[in-house]
């Protein structure tokens, strides 16, 4: 049991679930059909543009908004039917994370502590802790307002983490942080997963996602785009990569063929020519072999024929303008 | 019961280290010693009647009229609509602590603060005494009563204002004249012979003041009109906290 008092069921072995979460806000879908689970000792990252949907998930499963349709629980406790015992066993970190600026941080985590229940002595060695691990022991005596955005984020972590709680939601956290900040930021998420808590954040910062989640799921309008573990999401996504051809010559003489139907029966698109290089956009699986038969029909003086590498950034760019695509052809 | 506890003891403790509030509790202070100071000196007929100081300062005196409806939506502004403008509505309201304990809480906190204020003017009535006056306490007693069942009111007011958004200025304001509407539309409408008359003199304020509690009635009417009217906007204010979570 963890120090805040409050008993986890033992059925939870899904510690943050959502089940086909919709969000409507009138005409607006916000968040359509998600589903997903973290498990103890899980970090899973979203992903996703401005608007995709990402603070509005986290904020239903914080028990801020309710889901126009779906569930979500939180160890076991649906946030619609048993909100107050969902929010127990939770920490939870919003995007812009604020405490009233005449506050000193002592004065706002003791009281934070007592909101989320916990007695006086497990109150003040929870904060004992909680300000140790995250270097804030220099700071209890500071207003927050005196602070800096580095060290907000601190004590809204240091907020989040002072029950103790066994799911943690993480809006933004390396937000106005610096490379050292960022860096000890991961490192705790990974502790944090080590000790068994399932945490599910969300970012913008491609490396930082890369280095701590264990899962990713890629938002876009509010869908799931895609979703896995980053080994997963790459060797799905090293398929679709596109072709590079570099030639010895004659790339003009080639793009003219291909442009004439060869890229069609190679079941390619044909994307662009740098100089002799040729980069083409496999639409089959057996893209990349048709092509290089045909390149071999034709007697190309290839020096290079290969995939482009993919790094977390392609990937998210690739899922984002797929997703773009088939919404664009959607549109009658 | 420990989260209301916390919050409400938190709530407190905001108002009493807010530099603004003490400005509130000067200017409050000086204007009611110097109606205080005026009346014994000059006033005749409170100098032959002390009772009398209880409409002065209780009733519709000018001082109930100009400060009593303006000053809990002041203090109650901080209450939500200034966490709403910061965005600390959103840490709170998430952290296990329902939504009508966050409203009450907050409620109280600025009632137990207002108390502070009339404590002051109670102080002057215990200095007088001090001195030997022969104070009609029976008098002074219910006048107080009545001038604190109606702060109450104006302070759920204050609380519904200051509810509806992060605006400091529509919270103070629309606190303010939500309370100038509830105590000048039944002087306006009391004579009307229909039903809305019925309606006015039934919800004058003044009268309730004046009439009732400062002349040393406590009528149980106009306690529950208080007391029911401040559940209604206190009520109001957690309706209007909860919306958030409707689903369109």
């Amino acid at each position: 049991m963890p120090d805040g008092g409050f008993p986890v069921p033992q059925t939870a072995s899904k510690m943050i679930r959502a089940d086909r979460l919709t969000k409507r806000f009138g005409p607006l879908v916000a968040v359509q059909d998600l589903s997903f689970e973290v498990v103890p000792g899980e970090v899973l990252g979203f992903l996703g543009p401005n608007g995709a949907g990402k603070s509005t998930t986290l904020r239903i499963l914080s028990g801020w908004w309710p889901a126009s349709s779906g569930a979500a629980s939180i160890a076991g406790h649906d946030l619609a039917r048993d909100s107050l015992r969902a929010r127990r066993q939770l920490g939870y970190l919003p995007e812009s994370f604020m405490a009233a600026p005449e506050l000193r941080v002592v004065e706002y985590l003791r009281f934070r502590a007592r909101l989320k229940g916990l007695d006086r002595r497990t109150a003040r060695t929870r904060l004992g802790a909680v300000a140790e691990r995250l270097g804030l022991q220099e700071r209890l005596r500071q207003p927050f307002g005196a602070l800096s955005k580095g060290f907000r984020q601190r004590v809204g972590l240091a907020d989040a983490l002072l029950a103790d709680p066994p799911a943690l939601l993480l809006d933004e956290p390396f937000g106005g942080l610096d490379p050292l900040q960022r860096q000890d930021f991961r490192k705790l998420l990974r502790v944090l997963a080590a000790e068994g808590k399932a945490v599910l954040f969300s970012s913008h910062v491609l490396p930082e996602v890369e280095d701590v989640a264990d899962r990713l799921i890629v938002l876009l309008h509010g869908r799931s785009a895609a979703s896995g573990t980053l080994a997963e999401l790459s060797a799905h996504l090293a398929r679709e990569a596109p072709l590079r051809v570099r030639l010895a010559g004659g790339a003009e003489a080639l793009e003219a063929a291909l442009q004439e139907g060869g890229a069609a029966a190679c079941r390619c698109a044909l994307l662009s020519r740098r100089g002799q290089e040729l980069w083409l956009r496999p639409e089959a699986e057996d893209a990349a072999r048709r092509l290089f038969r045909w390149l071999a029909g034709r007697d190309a003086a290839v020096l290079e024929f290969g995939r482009a590498p993919v790094g977390l950034e392609e990937m998210f760019r690739h899922v984002i303008e797929s997703g773009e695509r088939a919404a664009a052809e959607t549109v009658p | 019961m420990r989260a209301f506890f916390a919050l409400w003891r938190r709530e407190v403790h905001g108002l009493l280290v807010a530099p603004f509030v003490y400005l509130l509790l000067g200017f409050w202070f000086l204007l009611n010693g110097l109606m205080f100071t005026y009346l014994l000196t000059y006033e005749r007929e409170v100098q032959q009647d002390l009772g009398l100081l209880a409409p002065y300062l209780f009733g519709s005196g000018l001082l109930v009229w100009l400060l009593l409806p303006t000053f809990p939506p002041l203090l109650t502004l901080r209450l939500l609509a200034e966490e709403r403008r910061i965005g600390t509505l959103e840490p709170l309201l998430t952290a296990p602590i329902g939504d009508a304990a966050v409203v009450i809480a907050k409620y109280l906190a600025a009632c137990v603060f207002f108390l502070i204020f009339w404590g002051g003017v109670a102080a002057l009535f215990l200095l007088l005494a001090a001195f030997g006056a022969p104070l009609p306490w029976g008098t002074v007693a219910a006048g107080m009563c009545g001038a604190l069942l109606c702060s109450l009111l104006f302070l759920a007011t204050g609380l519904w204002a200051s509810s509806w958004g992060g605006n400091l200025l529509l919270a103070a304001g629309g606190g303010a004249a939500l309370n100038y509407l509830l105590l000048f539309l039944p002087v306006l409408f009391e004579h009307d012979e229909g039903w809305l008359g019925a309606v006015a003199r039934a919800a004058h304020i003044p009268n309730m003041l004046d009439r009732g509690f400062s002349a040393g009635l406590i009528d149980s009417y106009a306690v529950t009109y208080f007391l029911a009217l401040a559940a209604l906007f206190v009520y109001l204010a957690w309706v209007r906290l909860v919306s958030r979570r409707w689903v369109p």
